[in-house]
């Protein structure tokens, strides 16, 4: 390798990117551009060390593969902690199959890790398995073992699995003692504080009360009826009824359970599941046809019977029935509960990890930037959406490494 | 052109505190080589490093009897190989594209790495006598027995090669393993040539052929 080279990446290794920028900044030869985009990286400057690190693979020889590869990983990376989850999945798989097979184990498996916590934040939570699952259990470095802990703690946490995911993060915390970074050991304490912090309200008999993760996934084993709007169904033990696709009878049911034992007046559900101000005979004849499917729907977990003054709900082979709600309801708590964090994202990013529409998601952030309860930054397509700051958060940048020797 | 497989005679290191191996020269004891930010000299004979001088050392290594020389971001520096001292320093010719170095008939030769060509200059201030094109990228120089051979490594292969210093023609080619590189380069003035092993940490001896 060349010596201002060797010099640069001696001084980036070492945490002095300014120092590899003094030695490589008015090269454009392929080693410098990557060693400036990473540098770039380093500083924060995400958008500029893109454009390096894109023109570096582009100027490395068909014969260096190894060097492209790994400026690609890098690129990839930088995508994801802007959240640009859009960037080309396929171009990652074939620099990480590139370096595979060129013996460069560890960052393929950097390049594995980066693909898994792509489909993580997608929900792709079982594609996110599998590929976790084809990196192996091969040596790593500590870093990329807390990445590996990390994900593997976000699936275990998606899944309500919360022994699992205690697990994981401990590897996790272990992992980034010995690692030496400090954002990545923030990183798996923030990622701690969702086992800690309540993840939804229990709504029973009229009152209610907060629940930890580790009390939501206590509950699945509960032979209580139960109405979970995380998931829009109704469930008892192993019988689910789902009504993703009905609201209003979802609606309907909610009400019910929540005023179980007592009933619920036919005014009560006609504005709370129609939206309705003015009660009149349509609203009346539409309730008694939405009661009578839900009736059919529930059939297997539940009546619904008729009172004087409205319907009241008599679960099945049970004497409990809850509602499981998120912590803080509000209109647009699913966008919030993907902000929550901490990191920027697009709309278009998120709108891909919401499955709703960009214009929709765009109208939601609008209205809750209004209520400063989202901040945005940057303009047009670079422009980024985050709940109000999180001091320090780390960017989770490990880049692979080394990417600049031979 | 002849080619054959790189015999590797010996394998030294890795060695403790060396992430990697940037030039190698040889001082009739000790081998020399390049480590970031030391000169290290290895014992041929029990695989020790005897001694190690405190200098930027980035690229390549050359010794002409009396001092080091080595590459140092884009300058050479002098060095008293008694003392570790710096005693002088000129350009590099390839403004820090540099790679490997060597000393021969009263001249250094610099490869540039990236533009695949040996530069003949002159030790004193650095100006280029003369240019030999190579067609790969050059990793390591050195002359023996009249012979200029230097190290490649492009891709994932590394080789040996000797040019006609006149022509840049390659007249004999040594191929190491796949994916073993050659980082630096240094004849003992026998019938080995130590090379550097980069980012194994490593140096190697690789048997030269014998003419004839």
């Amino acid at each position: 390798m060349e010596s201002l080279i060797t010099a640069a990446a001696r001084a980036l290794e070492a945490g002095d990117p300014l120092g590899a920028l003094n030695r490589v900044a008015l090269r454009n030869d392929a080693p410098s551009l990557a060693l400036r985009g990473i540098a770039m990286a380093q500083l924060g400057d995400l958008a500029k060390a893109k454009t390096l690190l894109r023109s570096a693979a582009r100027a490395f020889g068909p014969r260096e593969a190894v060097a492209r590869a790994r400026c690609v990983v890098a690129e990839a990376e930088i995508a994801l902690v802007s959240r640009d989850l859009s960037w080309p999945a396929k171009t990652l798989a074939a620099a990480r199959a590139t370096l595979a097979s060129h013996g460069d184990l560890a960052n393929a498996a950097h390049a594995g890790h980066i693909e898994a916590r792509r489909l993580l934040l997608l929900g792709r939570i079982d594609e996110a398995e599998r590929t976790l699952a084809a990196i192996g259990a091969s040596p790593l470095p500590p870093a990329s073992l807390v990445v590996r802990e990390l994900v593997v703690a976000g699936i275990a946490i998606r899944r309500l699995k919360t022994r699992d995911a205690r697990a994981a993060l401990d590897r996790a915390a272990k992992a980034a003692l010995q690692a030496r970074i400090p954002a990545l050991a923030a990183e798996v304490d923030s990622a701690s504080l969702v086992l800690n912090t309540p993840a939804a309200r229990l709504i029973a008999r009229g009152s209610e009360h907060p629940l930890l993760l580790g009390e939501v996934e206590r509950l699945a084993t509960s032979t209580a009826l139960v109405v979970d709007t995380f998931h829009h169904v109704v469930r008892r033990q192993g019988t689910a009824v789902s009504l993703g696709t009905r609201p209003v009878l979802f609606a309907l049911a909610r009400l019910l359970a929540q005023a179980w034992p007592a009933d619920v007046s036919r005014e009560a559900l006609i504005s709370g599941a129609f939206g309705a101000r003015h009660v009149d005979e349509s609203h009346r004849a539409r309730l008694r046809v939405e009661i009578g499917r839900l009736r059919t729907q529930l059939k297997p977990l539940a009546e619904i019977s008729a009172t004087k003054q409205g319907f009241e709900l008599a679960p099945r082979k049970t004497r409990d029935v809850i509602v499981l709600a998120r912590p803080v309801e509000e209109k647009h708590a699913a966008v919030l509960a993907i902000l929550a964090d901490g990191e920027p994202w697009s709309s278009s990013a998120l709108a891909l990890a919401l499955g709703m529409s960009a214009r929709t998601v765009q109208r939601a952030l609008e209205e809750l930037a209004r209520a400063s309860k989202v901040q945005s930054f940057g303009h047009g397509r670079a422009r980024r959406w985050m709940t109000p700051p999180v001091p320090g958060f780390p960017t989770g940048l490990l880049l692979p490494g080394p990417l600049l020797k031979a | 052109m002849k080619r054959s497989a790189a015999e590797i005679v010996t394998e030294y290191g890795p060695f403790e505190g060396v992430e990697a191996v940037h030039g190698v020269t040889y001082d009739g004891t000790h081998v020399w080589f390049a480590s970031g930010d030391k000169l290290n000299g290895l014992d041929p004979a029990n695989g020790r490093i005897a001694r190690s001088l405190d200098v930027a050392a980035h690229a390549g290594t050359a010794f002409d009897g009396r001092h080091l020389f080595q590459i140092a971001e884009d300058r050479i520096q002098k060095i008293d190989a008694a003392t570790g001292k710096v005693l002088a320093t000129i350009p590099a010719p390839g403004g820090g594209g540099d790679s490997g170095l060597a000393w021969a008939e009263g001249s250094l030769w610099v490869g540039q790495y990236r533009e695949r060509k040996i530069h003949q200059i002159d030790p004193d201030s650095g100006k280029i006598l003369r240019t030999i094109e190579s067609k790969r990228f050059v990793t390591g120089v050195t002359w023996v027995d009249g012979e200029l051979w230097h190290g490649t490594w492009e891709g994932e292969d590394s080789d040996i090669r000797r040019i006609d210093p006149d022509t840049g023609k390659v007249l004999e080619q040594l191929d190491l393993p796949a994916g073993t590189m050659v980082s630096g380069l240094e004849s003992d003035g026998g019938d080995r040539l130590f090379c550097g092993g980069g980012d194994s940490g490593k140096v190697r001896a690789v048997r030269r052929p014998r003419r004839g």
